[in-house]
């Protein structure tokens, strides 16, 4: 399979008024063309900051690359210009943000904000074609075409998020990068939403990167998922293998703490103690203050990943035998 | 907000930090130079008529055309400013916050009659106000505090009511009804610990508007009455010799402009301190 | 429909407003010590002058009575007459109009551009030369008494360099201080809340997604973020036009400017009450206007407006 991102050991901090949080700790991650993957983890783990050094969005003067790099068609884009990844930003590699209340400029009409993707990648087109082309995004998404002339607040929270799949989309791009896309929306709507993006994948025939803590979407959605804790990629594979051979005792304990809703009643296990704390990392496994299966050697080294078969690789000492 | 969050922050804060010192070597001077002062705010002595600054030590900051000692009628003057301007600031913070919670907590015909007067008292600008009414009233100390919390009460009057309407509508306030808590019981303790915040940054900064707006007033002849010294007074006291002694302009301008400047820096060091928004 | 509604309800506030200020200009008068027809009339007023001023104002009325008379001259147009000056009130506030509007275009011209760019540099150049020049020159800006500074300026540039005539109203030059004392505070107001209307959006996420889309950081700051930022920004300038407008007695009386201001400041100066009363009338309604106009703007140019 064709490999269309490579994140190769990257590192990311924030600085902060003098504080420096390690957003990315070594993130290795392959995304192949065609292939939609997940990316889950908790709140903190870094999947967002991940997608935005992809585009090279990281808030300015606040987000630094430290080490590491990313290569897209093989090619750097930490040495790319300005212009070069505008090229590149929503026409090839387009995002959709996680808060869709927030993520339109309120006093531009939705149309407006569609034509403006359409016409940075395709500066040939006229007034009436762009015009044209952003209705049949809008009813691609299933918004009726003349809502075009509307501003974002005269829609709902789903229906904002569908002008946001629409202007993601608009250029085809070879990879969409879903930023928790349903989080923020009511649970029918978030089926809907999840429904047209499935959808709309298939027939664009684009990569897919699913941001999300939620790993019912997973395996709805996606073939590959890779599982962040601290900025690190620390289990990866087919959602199938992950899933059922789960290896990482993170990964097993988020599974765990997800409610099935067939089968026996099981008691929930929540996995102890919080989320690392990115100013003042632990030293060795990241996760082994929270880990009941800790041994010395986790406090001290890093563990790398390591393949349990070709499809599956997990960043563990004690990795678990399923 | 506790205090401690408030210290940490307060420690980052230039502004602040520079407003405190501003504010503290204010204070010193007023009320710890200026009793050991060896002249009289008003003793004449037309020997220093007009003398220049640093020329005599005596007289760091030169005479006047009275030959009275500049920085000692400065320092005098600092005091009235300063007496006339807390003394403006902390009744227009009562009289605001009563009105602006009434106006709030009843609304109604309460409101409307509240409101409708704080536009109305908004609708002219405050020295043309201030002007007409010392005009009609008689220049006096007195007077001038009058006049000028009629132009800034409103301000607080605003803000408090805008606090009540937000706190009013706020979920926790709902949430408390419905355990069976007494509204107003609620809405006066949720509401003034909301208000205080706010109406500290406004009041620091009122703080130094009051001072600008008396150097207006006292220039057009509605100011602190003579003899006593007040910056802006002396200001304009000295623009008939603007040519020959600038210097008597100049130097209450520079005590006016530190002191504001403090009041300034202090506001905006404590809004970055104290908004519960500003999440560093 | 809504809209028309909500003008109509602003205009109905508007009068309501202005009736109040008239309640208090109809009072300053009233209230002063002394006969109010010889406060409105001149020391050396014959008896047929004092007998007409008292058949206007209905002295032996009822003070309801005598406002509404107030009210009704006014409403006709008719503010009276300034025995002191020998001239109509309203021509006299319409002459002085002019040359307070002169004054008051060239510093809402050199004031707005310059705050909207300082503001717009700075609040996209957080924490960097151009942000820290911008703060300490509002910080500045909002300490200095408008008097001192008008007296230093007179000092450097007309005593020391004898560059700019010290008064008068004749020629370009004699504007150039004037508006530069009287255009400092409202620059310094502009340019703070450009800035940080300009921080607060591009921080927004629409901000993120804009970019994200390829478009790059010029047009974003050029189009997509300044939109947002101006609009608040649009409100302050228009609230202010009024306030140019009823002119400044400090700055105009320093410069011998023959605008409102000036005028003001002299019919207090000869208890012109008659003037004053008018003058503040004058000024509340222009005011008000501005405010109203701006608002019903505010309704077209951005589009999350709740019309209440």
């Amino acid at each position: 399979m064709e490999e269309l991102i490579k994140i190769k050991d990257l590192f990311v901090e924030y600085r902060v008024g003098g504080v420096v949080s390690n957003a990315l700790n070594g993130l290795n991650l392959t995304i192949n063309k065609g292939e939609a993957l997940g990316l889950v983890g908790e709140s903190g783990a870094g999947k967002t900051t991940t997608a935005l050094s992809i585009l090279q969005l990281l808030p300015q003067d606040v987000g630094f690359i430290t080490n590491g790099d990313i290569t897209y068609h093989g090619e750097s884009v930490l040495t790319k210009t300005d212009k070069e990844m505008g090229d590149i930003r929503g026409a090839k590699i387009s995002m959709v943000f996680q808060n869709p209340l927030t993520s339109l400029n309120p006093v531009f009409t939705v149309g407006e904000q569609i034509e403006m993707v359409l016409h940075r990648h395709n500066p040939k087109l006229n007034k009436n074609e762009l015009k044209k082309r952003a209705g049949d995004l809008l009813e691609m998404v299933g918004i009726a075409r003349y809502r075009l002339a509307d501003y974002p607040h005269q829609f709902s929270g789903g229906m904002r998020q569908r002008v946001g799949i629409a202007a993601a989309l608009a250029c085809t791009p070879e990879l969409l990068i879903a930023d928790e896309p349903t989080t923020a929306l009511d649970v029918t709507i978030q089926a809907q939403i999840l429904e047209l993006m499935k959808k709309l994948q298939h027939e664009i025939s684009t990569s897919l990167v699913m941001i999300t803590h939620n790993l019912g979407i997973i395996s709805e959605l996606c073939e590959k998922v890779a599982v962040m804790y601290a900025g690190q990629v620390i289990e990866y594979g087919t959602v199938k293998e992950v899933f059922t051979k789960t290896a990482h005792w993170y990964t097993y304990g988020l599974l765990n703490a997800m409610p099935k809703l067939s089968g026996e009643r099981e008691r929930l296990v929540s996995i102890p103690g919080s989320v690392v704390n990115s100013e003042n990392l632990p030293s060795g496994c990241k996760f082994h203050p929270r880990c009941a299966h800790c041994t010395e050697r986790c406090k001290t080294e890093t563990p790398p990943l390591v393949n349990m078969s070709e499809t599956h690789q997990v960043a563990c000492w004690e990795a678990r035998k399923a | 907000m506790s205090f401690k969050i408030f210290f940490r922050r307060a420690k980052k804060s230039t502004f602040l930090k520079l407003g405190i010192c501003g504010f503290l070597i204010l204070l010193m001077l007023l009320f710890i130079a200026y009793p050991l002062m060896p002249y009289d705010w008003a003793g004449i002595d037309f020997a220093n008529k007009n003398l220049a600054p640093f020329k005599d030590m005596k007289h760091i900051f030169g005479c006047d055309s009275l030959g009275r000692d500049i920085l000692t009628r400065c320092l005098y003057g600092g005091r009235i400013s300063l007496l006339l301007s807390i003394s403006v600031v902390v009744f227009s913070v009562v009289i605001g916050t009563l009105l602006g919670l009434t106006a709030g907590m009843f609304g109604g015909w309460a409101d409307i009659i509240i409101m409708r007067i704080t536009e109305i008292v908004m609708s002219v600008p405050g020295l043309m106000l201030a002007l007409c009414v010392v005009a009609v009233l008689g220049v006096n100390f007195t007077n001038l505090i009058i006049v000028m919390l009629i132009t800034s009460w409103t301000g607080y009057c605003r803000l408090v009511r805008g606090q009540v309407m937000a706190i009013r509508n706020s979920e926790y306030v709902k949430a408390s009804t419905v355990l069976g808590a007494k509204r107003f019981s609620i809405m006066v303790k949720q509401i003034l610990p909301n208000c205080v915040t706010p109406i500290i940054i406004q009041a620091s900064q009122n703080l130094g508007s009051v001072i600008l707006m008396e150097s207006g007033m006292s220039y057009l002849g509605c100011g602190v009455p003579l003899p006593t010294p007040a910056w802006g007074s002396m200001i304009s006291d000295g623009r008939q010799y603007l040519t020959v002694a600038p210097w008597i302009t100049i130097v209450p301008g520079i005590f006016l402009m530190f002191t504001v400047l403090s009041f300034n820096f202090l506001g905006d060091g404590l809004r970055d301190c104290l908004d519960p928004k500003n999440k560093n | 429909m809504r809209i028309v509604k909500y003008i109509l309800r602003r205009i109905g506030f508007m009068a309501v407003t202005l009736l109040g200020v008239s309640i208090i200009a109809f009072a300053l008068v009233r209230i002063a010590p002394g006969n109010p027809v010889e406060l409105l009339l001149p020391e050396d007023a014959t008896e047929e002058q004092i007998n007409a001023m008292e058949e206007r104002m209905g002295l032996n009325d009822p003070v309801l009575v005598q406002y509404f008379k107030y009210i009704g001259q006014v409403l006709k147009g008719d503010l009276g007459y300034s025995y002191r000056l020998n001239k109509s009130v309203s021509q006299l506030i319409a002459e002085r109009l002019l040359q307070t509007a002169k004054l008051a275009v060239i510093t809402l011209v050199w004031s707005t551009i310059f705050a909207i760019v300082l503001g717009i540099l700075a609040g996209i150049n957080r924490g960097k030369g151009i942000d820290v020049f911008s703060m300490m020159f509002s910080l500045v800006g909002q300490s200095v008494a408008p008097v001192w500074l008008a007296l230093m300026m007179i000092l450097l540039f007309s005593v020391k360099l004898g560059w700019l005539p010290t008064n008068g109203s004749s020629g370009w030059q004699c504007m150039i201080m004037p508006s530069l004392c009287n255009g400092l505070a409202q620059a310094v107001l502009v340019a703070r809340l450009t800035r940080t209307g300009m921080a607060d959006v591009l921080s927004e996420d629409y901000i993120t997604a804009t970019r994200a889309r390829g478009i790059s950081k010029m047009k974003v700051y050029s189009k997509y973020a300044l939109k947002n930022a101006l609009l608040p920004v649009v409100t302050i300038i228009g609230a202010r036009i009024g306030h140019l407008l009823a002119g400044s007695a400090v700055i105009e009386s320093i410069f011998v400017w023959p605008g409102m201001g000036q005028l003001l400041t002299q019919a207090i100066g000869q208890r012109d009450l008659q003037l004053v009363q008018s003058l503040l009338l004058v000024s509340a309604f222009m005011i008000s206007l501005a405010n109203l106009l701006v608002d019903i703007l505010y309704t077209f140019v951005d589009p999350r407006i709740q019309l209440t």
